[in-house]
């Protein structure tokens, strides 16, 4: 039964993406004037739970009470209307508009407006955010990150919001600004409004929330009180998957070095990082979203070019122009983002595994049908993409197929290093387990991988070196079979606590 | 090493899954859609008008597609890399005519002066084609070369009908070989060149990724910069072979020349079915999509339309294939 004091309540969530289930029937509820943290690693569901508490997604099952009514959330404006604000890690603010009109927009004004009008009706929602001095006439565009983000809140908060869903929101804030946001949060839990927090930041939960809801693998664990609760208990919870069977044996011959990185400073980072990759090599670089794992993986493949330090390949300073220039030089680079700029959707597979080494199937000017099919071939059958499915849309494809093109395409220009962000983002567990298989082969055959992964595991599974990344900088870098999970987990959210233990 | 990977492997064969069935369907519907389309308007042409299915009308409708055809070719390249339309087409048709006009004038030879129109083309697709693949807006940029295309020509002709002067140029403008005018020859021509060039080479290998994804394609390696570039040039030598036809045919040259083809020439892309979002589609569908355009507006010209009317509905058209198309795109989304 619903008790007197619970606002929320999910029941039996279960949501799909075609092949892949994301929630397998989730039960959630939250109390009035609680702050509930949400935790899990990357794809355990919990950011598909708040999107549909959003509107942004619709459940395939299950049903929601808000306020012990069922509610259907089929739009953002159906969750506004029903009381839920979700403040996102991409602000909707309007830089060109004041810090007023950013509040009132969308919310029912009158058509016109004075500016002191304006003033006079945002500043009550202002100081509920601690901005009351701030001057609702300067622009937004001038505000700081934090700021923006209490202005965001603010603006939810006119339109008369009841649960927060706040997603990851210290992810770009420096410590001064995470105090201000936080006692943000601390008093409108006290007047009574419901907070959820998402957030990777372990540290976070025990300082903020009240209880936390863990997600792992799609399913939700019962909420446990913060205060019952410790940071090892919550690690523990946290990792809890056994999938001994999804990592391959580590490398065997590990050779010279290739790749060298000194004193590099990019846009990500906040300290210099010095690193070395050898040939054979699968150097993986841990650390949550703005830690800094992948701008120096970005700052390798120079999108965009480092700020400082030298990037040395075999002795030889490595300053690509443009990724037609990488790629002569043997590097291949496979974003997070492959809907952006991985694969072509609306082509097909074959052209898609063809493209980086169209120079190899191409007989003076003329495509030729014989070269292409054979190259393609391979690389789907060494990645064990069907080869009948050649002829198909590449968007048309699951995730994994869609993961295996996006990387396997790299093959065709042999390169001598393969720079990959996200392996395994949005790919079913038996796909990872062929592309963990399929990126040591290639180590093996002397390939040198770099790759950076917000999913401990698999970082400790895949690679034979392991760095950690913390808010920019790196924390360590260490053999994989050196580092438990534990410490990777406390390197990655929480890394003073790991420092104070090398320590003593 | 990796070469050893690449060596080993089987070939694939060539069968097909359902979901690529329906996607071959899908492609293959656009092109039934507009087939349909054009047997629709011959059909209504035969019942409402007598002298609609003569020898006569059918050659001339042939001629006014050909010239519609010749540009929706060439801007089937910019559309399939990705760059939505040029609206310099008719513009530069038209300078490129009084070009020839003067240089066929001036007596230096058929040949040449055909060499030379289409050369300076080119060379005003390059100008423009350079700044797009800089990154600049194609609409835009291609609606200010428009206006500067139609500048020119009206400053040079004064706004005077400019007489080639000789009969040269008639054969090109007028003969049949084989009783099939000659701008039909070219534009069957260059629909096989079009659609061997984007299935058959590299370069349209590289629009046809660009347009399908231009992040995708510059992470590849590819020369993005380059299909936007030779995308513009061979429409503009498009533009310019209608130009050249068009001046031959009329036995002169005149600031406006045409009017509303770049309406019609965007109605046939659309109409055709190639999509605006880049990456897919057939040069053989602008073709098609062409004539469709010049059935329609052979057959409201028998009908006694006025230039309003006749352009109020190709507008209306217009509208109506965009509307249907994104239809379509939020529907798969």
């Amino acid at each position: 039964m619903p008790g007197d004091s619970s606002i929320l309540r999910m029941r039996g969530i279960v949501k799909r993406y075609g092949a892949v289930t994301a929630l397998q029937g989730v039960d959630f509820t939250l109390e009035r004037g609680e702050v509930m943290a949400l935790i899990g690693e990357n794809g355990a569901g919990k950011s598909t739970l708040v999107k549909i508490l959003a509107g942004l997604e619709r459940p395939d099952a299950g049903t929601i009470e808000i306020d012990g009514r069922r509610v259907r959330l089929r739009t953002p404006n159906q969750s506004l209307h029903a009381g839920v604000a979700y403040v996102t890690q991409e602000l909707s603010i309007i830089s060109a508009l004041s810090v007023a009109e950013n509040i009132c927009l969308g919310g029912h004004t009158s058509p016109i407006w004075t500016t002191a009008q304006l003033a006079a009706r945002v500043k009550p929602y202002l100081s509920l955010v601690g901005l009351d001095d701030i001057d609702p006439a300067m622009p937004a565009g001038s505000l700081s990150v934090a700021q923006r983000q209490l202005v965001e809140i603010a603006r939810l908060l006119s339109r008369n919001a009841r649960i927060l869903i706040l997603d990851e929101p210290t992810a770009a804030l420096s410590d001064a600004e995470i105090e201000k946001v936080m006692a943000v949060v601390r008093t409108l839990a006290s007047e009574g409004r419901s907070i959820i927090y998402v957030t990777h930041r372990l540290g976070e939960v025990f300082e903020i929330a009240h209880r936390v809801t863990i997600f792992r693998n799609g399913v939700s664990f019962p909420p446990v009180d913060v205060e019952r609760l410790d940071i090892d208990e919550l690690i523990e919870h946290l990792l809890g998957r056994r999938l001994d069977q999804m990592f391959p044996e580590r490398g065997i011959s590990i050779g010279e070095p290739v790749l060298a990185l000194e004193d590099v400073m990019a846009s990500g980072l906040s300290e210099p990082v010095s690193l070395q990759l050898r040939a054979g090599e699968i150097l993986g670089l841990a650390g949550q979203l703005g830690s800094g794992a992948n701008a120096v993986v970005r700052a390798v493949a120079g999108v965009p070019p480092r700020e400082r330090g030298s990037i040395l390949l075999r002795g030889k300073s490595l300053d690509p122009r443009d990724m037609r220039e990488a790629i002569r030089m043997g590097i291949a680079y496979c974003s997070d983002d492959r809907k952006r700029d991985g694969i072509f959707g609306v082509r097909k597979l074959i052209e898609n595994l063809s493209a980086p080494a169209i120079g190899r199937i191409t007989v003076g000017g003329l495509l030729s049908g014989r070269r292409e099919r054979d190259l393609a071939g391979r690389l789907a059958e060494f990645f064990e993409i069907k080869v009948n499915r050649l002829g198909s849309q590449a968007g048309n494809l699951s995730g994994g197929n869609q993961q295996k093109v996006a990387l396997g395409k790299w093959l065709g220009i042999e390169p001598s290093i393969l720079l990959v962000e996200e392996p395994t983002r949005g790919v079913d567990v038996g796909a990872r387990a062929e592309i963990y298989r399929h990126l040591r082969t290639l180590a093996n055959e002397g390939l040198a991988i770099l790759f950076a992964s917000s999913d401990n595991q698999e970082v400790l599974g895949l690679a034979d070196t392991v760095a950690t990344f913390f808010r920019g900088r790196l924390v360590r870098v260490a053999p994989a079979a050196d580092i438990t999970p534990e410490a990777l987990l406390r390197d990655v959210t929480h890394p003073e606590s790991a420092e104070s233990e090398a320590l003593t | 090493m990796i070469s050893r990977i690449l060596r080993a492997g089987i070939l694939p064969d060539d069968s097909m899954s359902d979901t690529d069935a329906q996607a071959l369907f899908k492609r293959r519907r656009n092109m039934v859609v507009i087939l349909l389309a054009i047997l629709l308007v011959i059909v209504a042409g035969a019942i409402t008008t007598p002298s609609f299915l003569t020898v006569e009308n059918l050659l001339i409708v042939i001629r006014a597609a050909s010239i519609t055809g010749i540009l929706a070719l060439g801007m089937s390249y910019i559309t399939i890399s990705g760059n939505l339309f040029a609206l310099s087409g008719e513009e530069l048709a038209i300078l490129s005519a009084c070009i020839f006009a003067f240089l066929m004038r001036a007596e230096y030879g058929l040949f040449t002066s055909l060499v030379a129109t289409l050369l300076f083309a080119a060379a005003c697709g390059a100008i423009q084609g350079g700044i797009i693949s800089y990154g600049a807006d194609p609409i835009i940029t291609t609606l200010a070369f428009g206006g500067l295309f139609r500048g020119i020509a009206s400053l040079v002709t004064n706004n005077k009908n400019i007489l080639l002067g000789t009969t040269a140029a008639e054969w090109l403008g007028t003969a049949r070989p084989l009783g099939i005018p000659t701008q039909s020859w070219a534009f069957i021509f260059l629909t096989a060149f079009a659609w061997f060039v984007l299935q058959k080479t590299r370069f349209g290998r590289q629009l046809l990724l660009t347009g399908a994804n231009r992040e995708a394609a510059r992470a590849t390696g590819l020369r993005v910069g380059q299909a936007s570039l030779v995308a513009l040039i061979l429409f503009a030598v498009c533009c310019g072979l209608a130009g050249i036809f068009a001046a031959a045919q009329f036995g002169l040259a005149v600031a406006n020349l045409f009017t509303g083809l770049n309406i019609d020439v965007v109605a046939a892309v659309l109409v055709g079915g190639i999509s605006l979002r880049g990456g897919q589609g057939s040069p053989i569908q602008a073709a098609l999509g062409a004539i469709f355009i010049a059935l329609l507006q052979n057959f409201m010209l028998l009908h006694s339309f006025t230039t309003g009317e006749r352009m109020l509905v190709v507008g209306c058209l217009v509208a109506l294939a965009t509307l249907g198309f994104h239809m379509l795109q939020r529907r798969r989304a």
